[in-house]
């Protein structure tokens, strides 16, 4: 037993010990807790913990087959996460006690908080006391015993797993139902109290997923796309598309589900123009090796960054939204074009990983796929708080993509209409998310940038608060970004444009002073290297693209991702249909459209006479429309608008 | 062609009476379109397969092609490999649909006739897919065209070359008399060969212009010891022969030498003759490389054919009755030019192949002593220069294999256009036309919105092979029933077809396809997209655009607020109107007075299921809260929920002399009558204002008109604030209101409930036309009120998500801050502001 004097030693420290002495086997005994946070976060030994005194927020989490045993109390998100291992908490737990653990066991002697198991997916979660309210919250699997009272709705848009309450069931959840407990459980129940010492005499009611909110009631009629020239504009109101939604919905009765991103026309980075004439930019192939590209982000904070041959990334976009050889094919051309890749919702699966050498790991709020062991082997870390095409919203995957391989990486029962949670279960503000980040940065050694996704919003203010949080950089989102399925209308409605985004980011951070402290990839819509330089002249660190990316590797735009039976196998799980997808062709393609981003980057920034991608600014550039100058504070100088030829024949 | 090449990007100048399509810049062809020399429209009359519009198919196909019926079954089909949907789960059976087409509409349906409009004259000279194209065209503009035809029939290898088990004379003959039909002017001279019946001087005295399409009529031979056997033949003599009515006598086994189309044709031609055990084919490269059409290959394979591959010929070997063909092995080298590997033979793998006759398919030249001693001829083609078409005569042009060398069909006539071009630009006096480009068009087909569309397995159509009777050439395949063509045109990717997304328009679609297959070593063509990619769009947002909701965003909750918890459909919408009207949903209904009353009861039986009101002059029936619109002079209904005074363009004063109990409002559309109906309203305790954006509230259907005038809310909050009464009286919003993503902006912007009018008649069945609206009749009342209940619902979870994204939990709870303007317009007519800024 080793003695670690947390009076002493700071927590970052005292858990880099932890992970050495775990590793060779020893017990610890931790001294002086005084409630700090992430104690043994991150821990990966089957070894004995002993907190003597209270533990702070996530305790044990991230952790793997390490046994806590905490002498008092605990605050929030008592074994957050945890795989394999126990907590044995003698005192009362914050709320969210158990959040997210994907197996293991939790025993809280006392009361447990609100929100207690939420979005859980196994393993087991006891409280021998009473429950707060929402216990089980959005939880997918494994079970919660609560020998005292459940605390209002219990098991809220719970979607499987069970909750056993032997006090008063104060009042049940949204899609929450009681029913009749099977014997052998009782005895389960009864072995697993014996085992943790807790004697109870008494009678236990269940709780579990009353099954009708799921999957939507009636299926929306499925309609290939409406081309979207015949619905812009005053003259078509009561356009094509108005009257199909108008017709699909007096069927269903509800809102409309899509995939890919919006259909409208809005101001854009192709709404500018640069100040220089480049009719000879790009007249010979050494502007690849006149201009300086190579780009690093998200080591501001002193993590590995990431080392990008270009200001290009590859956006997130979810195993699961996409097929496995899709994700597959990316990943590939990622490491072609030297830039990194990102897994999304979805989690990581090996092939994955093996494809792409520089992989961001997304953790979102359902924590589907998330674990410390894919954490561990990423390239850095990303909280995703929303997206440009749907913010405000969870993800959502329609039942007919959840495959019994997909819910298995996610940890959720196959088969349902997946509609992922909106928010974190414990990032309620801005200061729970520097908690957080922490956590993060504590399981990984502070080795890997941590970045946020955010969907273009207030960012004027969103902004401030990431960078006041501590990430390294900000996967800045435009309301052009696409998806794999989401209501119709926010796809369309909510957000702002990706241009005013950089905008308001940078501006907002340099009234803070602090445009050096955070970096900004900028994506929504972004489909070449010219838009990429505009981003980079309006003040983004790089450019990432995601449906243009996907376009390359043979999507059609046929807009019915959320279908689950894509035509070319990439946004489906259906076997048949994947197996169109050849990801040795597709990565090849997906490479050299990589590689034309590329040459258009250099080719712009030699014809504007630079040498680094770092000199661009937006004195380069010009508006040339008026919404285009009203957003941006350029000049509105339409005279720099290039002439299409084709467009000025048929003028002429 | 690579349909990825650089022209699809840098796309040349389209020459007069070649532009693409009519002024639509949206337009990109299809890669089935592109690789098509003649530029077929295939994704339209695809489309209309699935619409089961047969005749307008039939134009799509025929207008750049009149060997349609022949191209429906043997075009070797360039379209079916560039096919997108080749990767996937097998290319669209572009061919058979068109066979499909042709086969049930090709031989009643005629194109009206096309008189000779033009004083000019122009010979053609051989009657093949080129020949015959050129005339066509130049006929259609208007030219008189004599074709001189050496045989006695019009077709060239088509008729010659082909077998009938492929291409029945029949249909060559249905094309040939659709052509003669369309094109009066086409004048033919059969059994007519150049340099004995006609010479050229004589044509070129004759006629304005004189056209060379003379073919590849000769198979060349093998250069090699023991051809000039008897039993050693040509194939594309061979051929004629059998196309003529022969059917030889076979030996038992018939090699064919070569891997071309003549070579299939040939060795399954011979397997249908009698005496004929087996057919072997001997080709000298590998299976990869052989250049027989897949499909002919796989057929010949199917029939029994045997294939030889890696074998090269070098002698033959005739002794007595035997017959022996000397050969070597090969195998494959590096590759040479044209990308296919280069045959090296093996030392010492001399060997032979016993057979009764060798069929020697090994390519094709053109002969003309004529033209030879006039210097036109250059090698064993016509001199030809591909820029202009032109020999060195400068009246006189040439096309097809005969000038260029042996291709396909398909080929010849686009060089048959190309030629007419050409020949067009000389009649009318022009020296430097515009390069030749092929023109694509479309017809905008809608897509097919089939359900299995991603599904449906390629349809293979009936294949019979050689048949019971060989020896009569039955044809090999049957064609598409209607169910089966069908559900092939449903599996088109319909690549044409604009997608449903600005940012990932065709234009932008194929250009980041393009930029995916461009080599990364490739400066010209990086510079070619480069140079597209740098040019800007058309400005969305024109000057003139009303302002319109659509130009309105939400702001999300992120970081910054709360992000509402929980996430399902928990956000309320429940509202009242001054607390006197008590609301489940923040809706109402208008503008059905004038329907027919079965249209009411629907609508009042959806409005009953979803506990919403009716605004109208006249009640909807009972149970439906009802806000009775009010003229002046007419009086209040003790029966309405709530009265509702109608103003005009100028505020009147009410007479409120019989004043009620019941809730009061008033209706106003003109901004002249606003700022006053509002003090009155206020003065007089009115509940509510119904604002009417899209004019008088008792007309049917105001909003069928124009875009809502946004500018009546933003005044009346203005006005409110002015007198800071902003929370006294309820405002309520009709006009234009399409979803429930616009009511909740509307409710953002002021409101408190909104009215629905022209979308609870679209839900219900109706369609707009060009008189108004129309209503369905075969709607049930149950149905129009299950739809009208289903929409009112689906606004409302429309418009909770709205809030809910904004981080509500109650979408009353939305305020003008949660939203910006996306165009300076709607900015300036709501007061919205815009986001971004970096203001100078």
């Amino acid at each position: 037993m080793v003695t670690i004097d947390l009076a002493t030693l700071p927590v970052r420290e005292a858990n880099e010990q932890l992970r050495r002495i775990g590793a060779a086997g020893d017990d610890v005994e931790l001294i002086n807790p005084d409630a700090r946070h992430h104690l043994g976060v991150g821990l990966t030994s089957p070894i004995n913990v002993t907190v003597r005194g209270s533990a702070g927020y996530f305790c044990a989490g991230l952790s793997d087959s390490a046994n806590f045993l905490v002498d008092r109390n605990v605050g929030w998100g008592v074994g957050d996460n945890m795989y394999q291992g126990s907590v044995v908490v003698k005192g009362n737990a914050g709320a969210i006690a158990g959040v997210a653990i994907r197996g293991g066991e939790v025993v809280i002697h006392g009361n447990m908080g609100s929100r207690s198991g939420q979005v859980m997916k196994a393993g087991t979660l006891l409280c021998a006391g009473n429950a707060n309210f929402m216990a089980g919250y959005l939880m997918y699997g494994g079970r919660i015993i609560i020998l005292g009272n459940s605390g209002e709705k219990v098991g809220e848009d719970m979607a499987s797993g069970d909750i056993y309450v032997a006090g008063k069931v104060e009042s049940l959840g949204s899609d929450a139902t009681l029913i009749d407990l099977p014997r052998d459980e009782v005895d389960s129940i009864m072995e697993f109290l014996d085992r943790y010492e807790i004697s109870f005499k008494g009678h236990f009611q269940k709780v579990v997923n009353a099954g009708k909110k799921l999957r939507y009631a009636t299926s929306e009629q499925q309609m290939r796309s409406i081309p979207f020239f015949s619905f812009s504009g005053a003259s078509d109101y009561w356009n094509a598309k108005v009257q199909e939604d108008i017709f699909i919905k007096a069927q269903i009765g509800r809102y409309r589900i899509r995939g890919y991103g919006g259909a409208r026309e809005l101001p854009h980075l192709s709404d500018l123009a640069f100040r220089k004439d480049l009719s000879s930019a790009g007249n010979d192939m050494g502007v690849l090796s006149r201009v300086a590209m190579k780009t690093e982000i998200g080591g501001i904070n002193g993590a590995n960054p990431l080392t990008l041959s270009m200001p290009v990334m590859v956006a997130p976009m979810s195993y699961g939204a996409l097929s496995a050889s899709t994700k597959r094919a990316i990943g590939m051309a990622s490491t072609l074009s030297g830039i990194a890749e990102n897994t999304g919702e979805g989690g990581m699966s090996d092939a994955q990983r093996d494809a792409a050498e520089q992989l961001i790991f997304q953790m979102l709020g359902g924590r589907l796929g998330w674990n410390i062991h894919d954490m561990q082997r990423a390239n850095g870390l990303e909280i995703y708080i929303s997206q440009g095409a749907k913010p405000g919203l969870g993800g959502q995957l329609m039942a007919k993509k959840v495959t019994p391989e997909l819910a298995k990486i996610r940890g959720i029962p196959p088969g349902i209409d997946l509609r992922s949670p909106s928010r974190h279960p414990d990032i309620l503000g801005a200061d729970d998310l520097v908690i957080k980040v922490e956590e993060l940065r504590e399981a990984t050694g502070y080795r890997l940038p941590v970045s946020v996704k955010l969907g273009a919003g207030r960012v004027r203010d969103d902004i401030k608060i990431a960078a006041k949080d501590g990430f390294d950089f900000v996967e800045l989102d435009g309301m052009q970004g696409s998806t794999g399925a989401g209501s119709a209308e926010v796809l369309e409605y909510v957000g702002i444009p990706t241009l005013p985004a950089i905008i308001e980011a940078i501006e907002a951070l340099e009234e803070i002073g602090a445009r050096e402290r955070i970096q900004i990839v900028l994506m929504g819509g972004l489909r070449d290297g010219v838009d990429a330089v505009k981003a980079l002249c309006l003040g983004a660190d790089a450019a990432a693209f995601g449906t243009s990316a996907i376009v390359a590797g043979g999507c059609i735009a046929c807009m019915q991702c959320h279908v689950g039976q894509c035509v070319t196998g990439i946004a489906t799980q259906d076997p048949e249909h994947e197996k169109r997808y050849k990801p040795g062709v597709e990565s090849h393609n997906i490479h050299r459209f990589f590689e034309s981003v590329r040459f258009q980057i250099a080719a712009i920034t030699d014809g504007l006479g630079y040498t680094d991608v770092r000199q661009l600014s937006r004195d380069d550039l010009v508006a040339v429309t008026p919404e285009a100058a009203h957003i941006t504070g350029l000049p509105y100088e339409p005279e720099y608008r290039d002439i299409n030829p084709d467009l000025q024949m048929q003028a002429g | 062609m690579s349909v990825y090449d650089i022209n699809r990007i840098k796309v040349p100048q389209a020459a007069s009476g070649t532009e693409d399509h009519t002024g639509q810049t949206h337009f990109v062809p299809a890669p089935c379109q592109v690789a098509c020399p003649v530029g077929t429209d295939a994704p339209s009359y695809i489309g209309y397969i699935w619409e089961g519009k047969l005749e307008e198919a039939f134009e799509a196909i025929t207008s750049t092609n009149p060997f349609s019926s022949i191209c429906g079954r043997v075009c070797d089909a360039p379209c079916e490999p560039a096919c997108r949907r080749t990767s996937s789960d097998g290319a669209v059976q572009i061919r058979n649909l068109k066979r499909y087409v042709m086969d049930a509409v090709g031989h009643t349906y005629d194109l009206p006739a096309i008189e000779v409009s033009q004083s000019q004259t122009v010979a053609v000279v051989g009657s093949g897919p080129a020949g015959l194209v050129a005339a066509h065209d130049l006929a259609v503009a208007g030219y008189e065209v004599h074709v001189y035809e050496m045989t006695d029939r019009l077709g060239g290898m088509m008729i010659w070359g082909i077998p009938a088990f492929r291409l029945p004379p029949e249909i060559i003959q249905e094309d040939i008399d659709r052509l003669t039909t369309r094109c009066p002017g086409i004048k033919i001279h059969l059994n007519t060969e150049l340099g004995k019946d006609v010479s050229l001087d004589e044509l070129k005295s004759r006629h304005d212009a004189v056209l060379m399409t003379i073919g590849s009529w000769w198979g060349k031979s093998m250069q090699i010891p023991g051809e000039d056997d008897p039993r050693v033949v040509d194939g594309v003599g061979f051929l004629r022969r059998i196309n003529n009515g022969e059917r030889p006598q076979m030996p038992e086994t018939v090699v064919v030498v070569g891997g071309g189309d003549v070579a299939m044709d040939a060795c399954r031609a011979a397997l249908r003759l009698p005496g004929c055990r087996e057919v072997k084919v001997v080709y000298r490269r590998g299976p990869e490389e052989i250049p027989a059409r897949e499909i002919e290959l796989h057929h010949a394979v199917k029939e029994g054919i045997q294939f030889i591959y890696n074998t090269q010929q070098i002698a033959v070997e005739g002794n007595g009755d035997d017959l022996a063909l000397q050969c070597v092995r090969t195998e494959s080298g590096e590759p040479d030019e044209d990308g296919r590997r280069r045959p090296i033979v093996v030392a010492n793998s001399e060997h032979t192949i016993d057979c009764g006759l060798v069929i020697a398919a090994v390519g094709q030249q053109s002969e003309c002593d004529h033209l030879g001693d006039l210097g036109l001829m250059g090698g064993d083609r016509v001199a030809t220069e591909w820029e202009s078409m032109r020999t060195a005569d400068p009246q006189v042009f040439a096309a097809g294999d005969g000038a260029f060398g042996g291709s396909t069909i398909v080929m010849a006539m686009s060089h048959g256009q190309r030629a007419a071009y050409y020949i067009k630009a000389f009649l009318e006096g022009r020296d430097d036309p515009l390069p030749y480009r092929t023109p694509y068009r479309t017809r905008r087909v809608e897509v097919a919105q089939d359900l299995q569309w991603e599904k449906n397995p390629l349809q293979e159509p009936k294949f019979f092979g050689i048949g019971d009777k060989p020896i009569e050439f039955p044809e090999i395949e049957a064609t598409y029933d209607v169910n089966t063509a069908r559900d092939e045109a449903a599996r088109c990717y319909r690549c044409d077809a604009e997608t449903g997304s600005a940012d990932y328009s065709v234009g932008h679609r194929e250009d980041l396809f393009s930029m995916a297959r461009t080599n990364p070593n490739d400066q010209a063509k990086l510079k070619a997209m480069f140079d597209k990619r740098v040019r800007q769009r058309p400005d969305p947002f024109p000057d003139g655009r009303d302002a319109t909701l659509d130009d309105i965003t939400f702001l999300p909750a992120n970081l910054s607020r709360l992000v509402i918890d929980p996430y399902r459909e928990a956000c309320k919408v429940s509202t009242d109107i001054s607390g006197r009207l008590e609301l489940d949903l923040p809706f109402f209904a208008a503008g059905f007075d004038a329907e027919a009353s079965a249209v009411k009861d629907g609508l009042a039986d959806g409005l009953r299921r979803a506990a919403c009101g009716y605004l109208g002059v006249s009640p909807l029936g009972d149970g439906v809260p009802w806000l009775q619109l009010v003229s002046p002079g007419t009086s209040a209904n003790p029966e309405a929920a709530a009265v509702v005074y109608v103003q005009g363009e100028r505020f009147e004063p009410i007479d409120l002399a019989a004043s009620t109990t019941q809730p009061r409002g008033m209706a106003v559309y003109a901004s002249g009558a606003l700022e006053d109906a509002i003090v009155y309203g206020l003065d007089s305790g009115f509940e509510f204002l119904v604002l009417c954006g899209n004019g008088d509230p008792r007309k049917s259907w105001p909003e069928l008109a124009a875009p809502p005038d946004l500018t009546l809310i933003r005044d009346a909050i203005t006005v409110l604030r002015k007198l800071k009464k902003e929370e006294a009286i309820d405002l309520i919003w009709y006009g234009g209101a399409r979803s429930g993503t616009d009511a909740a902006k509307l409710i953002a912007m002021g409101c408190k409930a909104v009215v629905y009018g022209l979308p609870l008649a679209l839900g219900m069945g109706a369609s707009i036309s060009h008189t108004g609206l129309e209503f369905a009749a075969d709607y049930t009342v149950e149905e129009r009120g299950e739809a009208a209940a289903n929409l009112l619902k689906a606004h409302a979870s429309e418009a909770s998500m709205m809030a809910r994204c904004t981080g509500k939990t109650q979408l009353h709870n939305l305020e003008p801050e949660d939203l910006r303007s996306i165009t300076i317009a709607t900015a300036a007519a709501t007061g919205i502001p815009m986001p971004g800024t970096r203001a100078a």
